[in-house]
């Protein structure tokens, strides 16, 4: 039988169990990295750095985990606040801007190998949208938890979630026609 | 209709199309840069010692403790207004530092 992600947390914190740890880091690794590398636009070595911070922040907190989330939920907000003091850093918070993905995509200046690649367009979004959409639509958050996740209203990731389709599926019927 | 049935698409896709990233040491990485943890214990026993030892040279510097007498002697002299001040003033210190606490612990807990 296997632990929950609950289980792992309490033997993290009564016995500084590493092994539990590491069990929680493999079975979250994946979506963190995911979330991570869509976030800095398939920057892989830093989305791997951002991911690597994020577990340890993780530990060093686990403490302040009080279960009421989801032990995935949480993480995404650690990591999301990660990208958030690296973008800030780096002076990169701002996506795409709007008059750009406004403009029809030229078909030119598409890969033809990306032509309907979704992950290509989701990188063609804002940061606001992208960021909703992923937490939303791929990792399967409700609206309250991404919103407790991106530290916004509500309202905004409902609406974020909204324009953020509606741009993809624009995008991809643009590429569909050509 | 449409939109939904476009909606559901777009969301199944976008779940399908997100590889499992494979591990590849990145689990050993972190694991590798574990801070380590004292033992609880060993905290409680330093912070035990420190204390025996702090009561001992207190109470061989101050003559048996004589000034505890002496004190209470003092403070049994004073009006019994001024004493009640005492009290008070000393509630309100440590009410004000338990808030503090309190509040410094929700501000840390609102990440989970």
């Amino acid at each position: 039988m296997s632990l929950t992600d609950a289980d792992l947390v309490a033997r993290v914190l009564l016995n500084d169990d590493h092994h539990a740890f590491a069990e929680l880091v493999r079975r979250h690794q994946s979506s963190v990295r995911g979330l991570l590398r869509q976030l800095t636009r398939t920057d892989v070595a830093l989305a791997d750095d951002l991911g690597q911070e994020t577990f340890l922040r993780a530990y060093k907190n686990i403490r302040s985990f009080r279960g009421e989330a989801r032990f995935s939920t949480w993480l995404y907000r650690i990591a999301y606040n990660c990208f958030r003091e690296e973008a800030r850093k780096r002076k990169e918070l701002v996506g795409i801007d709007e008059p750009q993905l406004e403009a029809e995509p030229d078909p030119q200046s598409v890969d033809p190998a990306l032509k309907h690649d979704l992950m290509h367009a989701l990188q063609l979004l804002p940061l606001h949208e992208r960021s909703a959409i992923l937490l939303c639509c791929q990792n399967g958050l409700s609206h309250n938890e991404a919103a407790r996740v991106l530290d916004i209203p509500l309202g905004t990731v409902k609406t974020n979630v909204l324009r953020g389709r509606e741009k993809l599926k624009k995008l991809l019927a643009a590429w569909g026609s050509n | 209709m449409d939109d939904q049935f476009q909606e559901d698409w777009l969301d199944t896709r976008l779940r399908e199309e997100a590889p499992y990233i494979d591990d590849a040491g990145f689990t050993a990485k972190v694991i590798q840069q574990l801070p380590v943890r004292r033992a609880r214990s060993f905290r409680a026993a330093i912070i035990f010692c420190i204390t025996v030892l702090g009561s001992a040279i207190t109470y061989s510097v101050s003559d048996g403790g004589k000034f505890m007498i002496a004190a209470v002697n003092r403070l049994a002299s004073m009006p019994i207004l001024f004493v009640c001040l005492i009290a008070i003033c000393c509630g309100l210190v440590m009410t004000a530092i338990a808030t503090g606490a309190a509040l410094s612990k929700v501000r840390e807990r609102t990440l989970g």
